[in-house]
């Protein structure tokens, strides 16, 4: 209730003022939780459609016509049930869901997210491109954390009989997810504007993932937001020249919240240990770091001018973010990419490259035809990369709880 | 909001019946139905007795400790002044707990920020090379040393730091005073520095943990 109250409040108070300006929500590209990641060759399909529409600079009417379905996800709810039905799976190891909620109801972030008047006053004296940028910023952080209110509210309802306890703790943390989109969109209001999640709701196009992926793929959009904020937010505690918009001194806490939902699906996939211990769970672990952490890279570095603005260097700040949140996943994913070998930079950094080229071939002026026609190869090298990228021998890895190798470690 | 939270706090109880949700459930709906609810009537009774609290079984004693954190509405409860002699723990080498997870020490801040606003006692520690590993030979054998170990009297939040620090060992085991449990031998931690460092920020400064170490234990620190 509290949850839904936070979100319908800006909303409410914004929506008749504002008429719904943000378009193209679709890709969070500087958002702080990257939550796109399309199972066919992420990167490639993602640019690709971008590259159709070319975003002309912020101009309104552009926005209008680029007004693309935000990306949601949505999942198989009977099979979730079934997964986390305790009457079914009599053998579900419930401990750590019980432990899990009793941290979820502590609720260390109760009183976080207050504003005060700094927020406006910065927002004021931010100007031209830097402006824009935080816009965007704001923008596709609160469709992101708005889009995991969405996914874990649902949940949340839809497993109430069959496993209260992992209701109550999708519940909880549908609670969190709308407190950040709201504290992001009242950033908004700070400059003039907001995003109608009311309208989000309606115009939301669902991507499906079956629940194993919703796992894999949600467990890294939380362990590498967690990341992200805390390296900003490491980052600009050093660097105080650097702090532009208050709402980054507010990371420190807020982004325990994400860490924390990140061991709530560690817990899930432990509690469903088919997910996690076969070849098959190997090659989609790998799968699923890949399309993560390359549609982070590629994405960043569209966006360098917002790292830079606040004092990172886009390419260390993301392959450390990536080197912490696989050094992290290797905590349960049974296999992880080998992101420190420098081959795998060097191959990120060609995808880069190749998808400037891409971007490139949708601004020119050609005809459509003469545009895909171009971009073939383009999409072929991109292909061909990431396959050589994954196909790096990769890291075996695990939760101490399932993997064979247990026995040999030392503590 | 109180309503719906007692709520969804029933239906956790009910399934899990030792879980820590139970007395505040039982408190929170007997207020709202005080004649009808007999059962959860004695709940509270024996609840919201200290001395019925201390005389308890000691798995009901873990429900109590954990119960605490759960009365966050209630910030007219004292501290619980009832010392469990049940302690759980997660173990592993010095450096990979205060020194290469720089998330477990936001994770200890966090919680004693929290117990600070909620005006909680303590019940977790940093343990530097803790006594009661003698009576862990299968733990000990498999550790590198020095080790530490983070105690707390709230066995699901134990369950948590597992589940978070995964490559620690974990166990319990009971002690009859506070002292004892938390003894530690005199250690002195270095740590060398990391061969690269390029994360965007600098590390936590070595020492940080000093203000989890039990009172009275401050001597093993560097």
């Amino acid at each position: 209730m509290a949850a839904e109250m936070a979100l319908v409040k800006p909303i409410s108070k914004f929506s008749s003022i504002t008429k719904p300006k943000f378009g193209d929500a679709r890709a969070p590209t500087c958002s702080l939780r990257p939550r796109v990641f399309t199972i066919k060759m992420s990167a490639t399909s993602e640019q690709a459609t971008t590259a159709k529409k070319p975003r002309k600079k912020v101009n309104k009417t552009a926005i209008k016509e680029t007004l693309l379905t935000p990306r949601f996800y949505t999942t198989d709810f009977d099979e979730m049930e079934t997964l986390f039905n305790t009457e079914i799976n009599k053998n579900l190891n419930q401990d750590e869901f019980v432990a899990l909620l009793q941290e979820f109801k502590t609720d260390y972030n109760q009183t976080h997210f207050v504003r005060n008047k700094e927020f406006k006053e910065a927002a004021d004296k931010m100007e031209g491109p830097l402006r824009q940028i935080f816009v965007e910023f704001l923008e596709r952080s609160c469709t992101a954390e708005f889009s995991g209110f969405l996914l874990y509210k649902e949940l949340g309802r839809r497993l109430k009989k069959t496993n209260p306890v992992v209701a109550e703790i999708f519940s909880l943390m549908s609670r969190d997810e709308a407190r950040h989109a709201g504290f992001l969109n009242k950033g908004l209001s700070d400059f003039n504007l907001a995003l109608d999640l009311g309208f989000l709701t309606k115009a939301r196009k669902y991507t499906f993932f079956k629940p194993k992926f919703i796992f894999y793929a949600t467990y890294l959009s939380e362990k590498i937001g967690y990341w992200r904020y805390i390296t900003i937010y490491r980052h600009l505690k050093a660097n105080p020249e650097y702090q532009c918009y208050p709402i980054f001194k507010y990371f420190e806490n807020w982004c325990q919240d994400e860490n924390r939902h990140g061991d709530f699906f560690s817990a899930l996939m432990k509690a469903q240990p088919q997910f996690l211990n076969d070849w098959k769970a190997k090659l989609w672990s790998r799968f699923f770091c890949l399309s993560v952490y390359v549609t982070m890279y590629l994405n960043d570095c569209q966006r360098t001018a917002f790292y830079e603005g606040i004092g990172l260097n886009t390419k260390e700040f993301d392959m450390h973010v990536i080197i912490e949140t696989n050094r992290t996943t290797a905590r349960i994913f049974p296999a992880v990419l080998d992101v420190e070998n420098p081959e795998f930079k060097r191959r990120l950094d060609r995808m880069v490259e190749i998808n400037e080229k891409l971007v490139a071939v949708g601004e020119t002026q050609d005809i459509g035809l003469v545009k895909n026609l171009k971009r073939i190869p383009l999409i072929a090298a991109l292909a061909s990369e990431l396959l050589a990228t994954y196909l790096i021998p990769p890291v075996e890895s695990g939760s101490v709880d399932i993997a064979e190798f247990e026995t040999q470690l030392v503590y | 909001m109180l309503g719906s939270a007692s709520l969804s706090v029933t239906a956790a109880a009910a399934i899990v019946p030792t879980s820590n949700g139970i007395t505040g459930t039982g408190r929170q709906l007997a207020l709202s139905f005080p004649s009808s609810q007999k059962s959860l009537l004695g709940f509270v009774s024996s609840n919201s007795n200290l001395n019925a609290r201390s005389r308890s079984t000691s798995s009901f004693k873990t429900a109590v400790a954990s119960v605490d954190s759960n009365q966050l509405s209630s910030s007219s409860t004292p501290p619980d002044k009832q010392e469990s002699n049940k302690y759980y723990f997660v173990v592993a080498n010095a450096k990979f707990m205060l020194d290469e997870e720089e998330h477990f020490q936001e994770l200890m801040f966090e919680r004693l920020r929290h117990y600070g606003e909620r005006n909680k006692e303590q019940d977790f520690w940093l343990v530097i090379e803790p006594k009661f590993l003698d009576k862990f030979p299968d733990i000990t054998k498999r550790l590198r040393r020095p080790a530490v170990a983070l105690v707390s009297t709230n066995g699901p939040w134990i369950t948590f730091m597992k589940l978070r620090l995964d490559r620690v060992l974990s166990g319990s085991y009971e002690a009859d005073s506070r002292e004892e449990a938390l003894a530690s031998n005199p250690t002195t931690l270095e740590f060398e520095k990391p061969e690269k460092w390029v994360a965007p920020y600098p590390k936590y400064e070595f020492g940080w943990w000093e203000t989890f170490l039990p009172t009275g234990s401050k001597e093993s620190k560097v």
